[in-house]
């Protein structure tokens, strides 16, 4: 390992890690690491340029199984070469090497993969508490083995010191949003840190999904993050399309990319209603939810659903949009949107609550692994269907719209630029031709009667949803049924910074302005 | 359990009658109570998300639940109707039952959405798989998510603004021969 | 601010009406399926069950159970059978009672088919 070339690129990376095929490889690269090499490939994997720490998550450790090891994941972004690295490492006992030292996003799934599979990094580093309530016992279904002991004290206390006092806010909190407890840590006005519980809403979804038809998952996986139905639906769709091989039609690529794309429009419509909200613009907040709710009713007028529940399918697409509808409507609805977001910058009172507000840094937002408006409103240029073009992106290729401060108005003008560039996306793929269709899935895959097994396909998927790069990886047993499921919306990455931008040197009453800025779901990150 | 409160009130059952009825009745009168204000209370417990954007809907110049009389409050002490959406996440049962039991009686409880229902998650470790163990549920809205309109309906409906409908209906379509 | 005042008076008023009267929004919604019992077998139903992802159909003898409640108005059925099933177009679905939403549809009599 250690007499590796320092050189970047591919290539170099691969070979690093025992990998030579490099010219026949897909958008995917898989390569087995062992696990003493883990450490040293993921010093060279973090400090080689375009790289970054995408998904970490475990599999196998199946607690009926006796000596069943933990096959522990990495996914990395290459994005400069426009694919993901998969690392796989099994892992025999308890301890493996501490990559968040190295890597500090990794660190929720080390505790994730804790809690689930009973394996922690090697040190003493207190871990956090983040799917299983406090109440769950060793017993509590788990997706491996629980840890061997569980001592109190293996989570991160938080401390409060000095002038500074903890307001607690949560789980239940105001009208219409969704619960999630709050750690308000404030010497009055200032919020000192802030902290969030995320086990509340966490509903076992990847547990569940084990032993499913995939067409019987992808239900369970639309209703994980409802606002992002159709960004993660794509991402699980095309993880067991990967395992099982198979191709959907072009048709209806086009058809899932003009869901994700109205899907884009009404989450950044829906968070500019809440950034209104958030800072008392009652009359901003009328005209943006006028053009939400138009939207909507574009969405159930073209593909029946107002939240787009039910257009991807395993192997394609389940409905068509209706073309009419959507050339007639959304130039009407969009254009809601377009006057409303125009004449809220053009009120200063609006821009003053905005600008400076929530900042995060672009040294943050890559450290953290941020994805989506909240990253590219930092300057990063991080977008899965560029970096990462399936089809149909390859052929219609969207413009990244990039900000610079990493603000609340940053990602707000990054969200309105977005929003433009989708009208014009599903333009171009209406004019393309989209559909329903489904490429027939092998025998087996739709087969209810195959007995759980060993799993001996698996793939990755992803999309980029309007929050940012939603990824799965599924593997398959012999019958065709989810052996394993990793569900990774863009909440659960996004809300690591989410503390980093109410830190720096916000008030109180900035934090309902900097969660409309960021939009993401308690849903999708608790699952 | 809004019996006793209820039974204080004028529609006290006067003749002699089934549980149904009487039951039937208290719900009347509570539901009387509300009709010219109510005020709203929302509580997740689990649900995707699409719910609580819909129950957002409602206040936005479209469907504008003030003009009924209906008024969102983000303070339990000042809420007639609980509107709870999810499949009650056991880990949520204790901040479920203070939600309720901090608001002031007589009070509604509106279950919204299939997973409230028992639509989509079943009862195991993680979730009781629908609201209705754990709090008194008046009125059930189903829908996945029910959009704006059906919650506009489910809160009339509550109020008894509107006769149930949905009673009457056999999810059949005669017709042809027989 | 008076651009907002103007604007606001310009866009209009676009609230429905409902409930005196009925919202043509509503055409476009899910809504949960109605059945043709002379359609429906045995077999066909218990194929409806399976395909249900969402438990709201079982089969008890010569009835088909349909839950309401439970339903997502996802589809499925429909694209099933669309001979037996088709939308109900029912989306005014509140119940006082969940025992109301729980609807017995009977199937063709094992003689008749």
């Amino acid at each position: 390992m250690t007499a590796l070339r320092q050189d970047a690129g591919l290539p170099g990376l691969l070979s690093l890690l025992g990998h030579d095929a490099v010219a026949d490889d897909g958008p995917v690269v898989t390569v087995a690491v062992a696990a003493t090499d883990t450490e040293a490939a993921v010093r060279r994997l973090a400090a080689a340029p375009g790289a970054r720490l995408a998904d970490l998550f475990a599999s196998g450790g199946n607690p009926a199984i006796d000596g069943d090891p933990v096959v522990l994941r990495m996914v990395w972004g290459l994005d400069s070469d426009r694919r993901y690295l998969v690392t796989e490492s099994v892992i025999e006992g308890e301890r493996y090497p501490a990559l968040s030292d190295i890597v500090p996003a990794a660190f929720t799934e080390e505790c994730e993969i804790y809690e689930q599979f009973g394996i922690r990094p090697a040190g003493d580093k207190p871990l956090n508490r983040v799917a299983l309530p406090p109440q769950a016992d060793p017993g509590f279904p788990r997706l491996g083995r629980p840890p061997a002991e569980q001592p109190a004290d293996v989570h991160a206390a938080h401390f409060v010191g000095g002038q500074a006092f903890e307001f607690p806010f949560g789980p239940v909190r105001g009208v219409g949003v969704e619960s999630l407890y709050y750690g308000l840590v404030t010497s009055g006005e200032e919020l000192v840190d802030l902290y969030l519980f995320t086990w509340h809403k966490h509903r076992g979804v990847e547990w569940r999904l084990r032993g499913r038809t995939p067409r019987e998952a992808l239900f369970q996986v639309e209703r994980t993050e409802g606002l992002g139905a159709v960004g993660v639906g794509w991402a699980f769709a095309a993880a067991t399309e990967a395992a099982a091989g198979v191709e959907p039609p072009a048709r209806a690529m086009r058809t899932r990319a003009i869901a994700l794309e109205l899907e884009r429009l009404y989450n950044h419509a829906a968070a500019t209603a809440a950034l209104c909200q958030s800072t008392g613009l009652a009359v901003g907040q009328a005209a943006a939810e006028i053009a939400l709710e138009r939207l909507l009713r574009l969405n159930a007028a073209a593909f029946g659903h107002r939240y787009l529940f039910g257009v991807v399918d395993i192997g394609g697409a389940r409905c068509g949009p209706d073309a009419a509808a959507l050339r007639r409507e959304l130039p009407g609805a969009y254009g809601e949107l377009r006057r409303a977001a125009d004449a809220l910058l053009g009120t200063n009172s609006f821009l003053d609550r905005l600008e400076a507000t929530g900042i995060l840094t672009q040294e943050a937002a890559q450290r953290l692994g941020m994805v989506g408006p909240v990253a590219r409103a930092t300057g990063l240029r991080v977008d899965a269907r560029a970096d990462h073009p399936a089809a149909p992106y390859a052929e219609h290729p969207p413009a990244v719209a990039t900000g610079q401060g990493g603000d609340v108005l940053a990602r707000f003008r990054v969200m309105q630029a977005e929003a433009a560039e989708s009208v014009r996306l599903i333009g171009d793929l209406l004019e393309a031709g989209a559909g329903p269709g489904c490429a027939d899935l092998p025998e087996g895959t739709i087969s209810r009667t195959g007995p759980p097994g060993s799993p001996d396909r698996s793939g990755l998927g992803w999309a980029e949803s309007s929050r940012g790069e939603a990824l799965a990886w599924v593997s398959l047993d012999e019958g065709g049924r989810i052996a394993r499921a990793r569900l990774r919306p863009a909440s659960v990455r996004n809300w690591r910074g989410f503390d980093d931008a109410c830190r720096s040197q916000n008030v109180f009453t900035d934090v309902p302005i900097i969660e409309a800025s960021f939009w993401l779901t308690v849903a999708g990150m608790s699952r | 359990m809004t019996a006793a409160s209820a039974a204080e009130s004028s529609a006290g059952p006067a003749r002699p009658a089934s549980t149904a009825e009487t039951a039937e009745a208290l719900r009347r009168s509570v539901a009387r109570q509300f009709r010219r204000s109510l005020h709203i209370r929302t509580l997740d417990t689990g649900s995707c998300a699409a719910c609580e954007q819909e129950i957002r809907l409602l206040a936005a110049p479209h469907y504008d639940l003030h003009r009924l009389g209906f008024f969102f409050t983000p303070a339990p002490r000042h809420a007639d109707l609980l509107m709870v959406t999810g499949p009650m996440i056991r880990a949520f049962d204790i901040a479920a039952r203070k939600t309720y039991a901090a608001m002031p009686g007589p009070k509604l409880v509106v279950a919204t959405g299939a997973c409230a229902l028992g639509g989509v998650y079943s009862s195991d470790a993680f979730t009781h798989g629908g609201i209705g163990e754990t709090l008194p549920v008046d009125v059930w809205i189903p829908g996945c998510p029910p959009s704006p309109l059906a919650l506009l309906q489910g809160l009339l409906v509550a109020v008894d603004r509107l006769a149930e409908k949905v009673r009457e209906l056999t999810f059949t379509q005669e017709g042809d021969h027989r | 601010m008076p651009l907002w005042f103007v604007r606001g008076l310009r866009r209009g008023v676009v609230t429905t009406r409902y409930p005196a009267r009925p919202d043509s929004s509503a055409a476009a919604l899910p809504t949960p399926p109605a059945f043709r019992p002379q359609a429906l077998t045995r077999e066909l139903a218990d194929r409806l069950c399976l395909v249900c992802p969402s438990r709201a159909l079982t089969r008890s003898g010569d009835v088909l159970v349909f839950d309401a409640g439970a339903c997502t108005a996802c589809g499925r059925c429909q694209e099933a059978a669309p001979e037996a099933v088709t939308p109900s177009g029912e989306f005014e679905l509140a119940a006082t009672d969940r025992g109301h939403l729980v609807k017995r549809i009977p199937l063709l009599g094992e003689g008749d088919s």
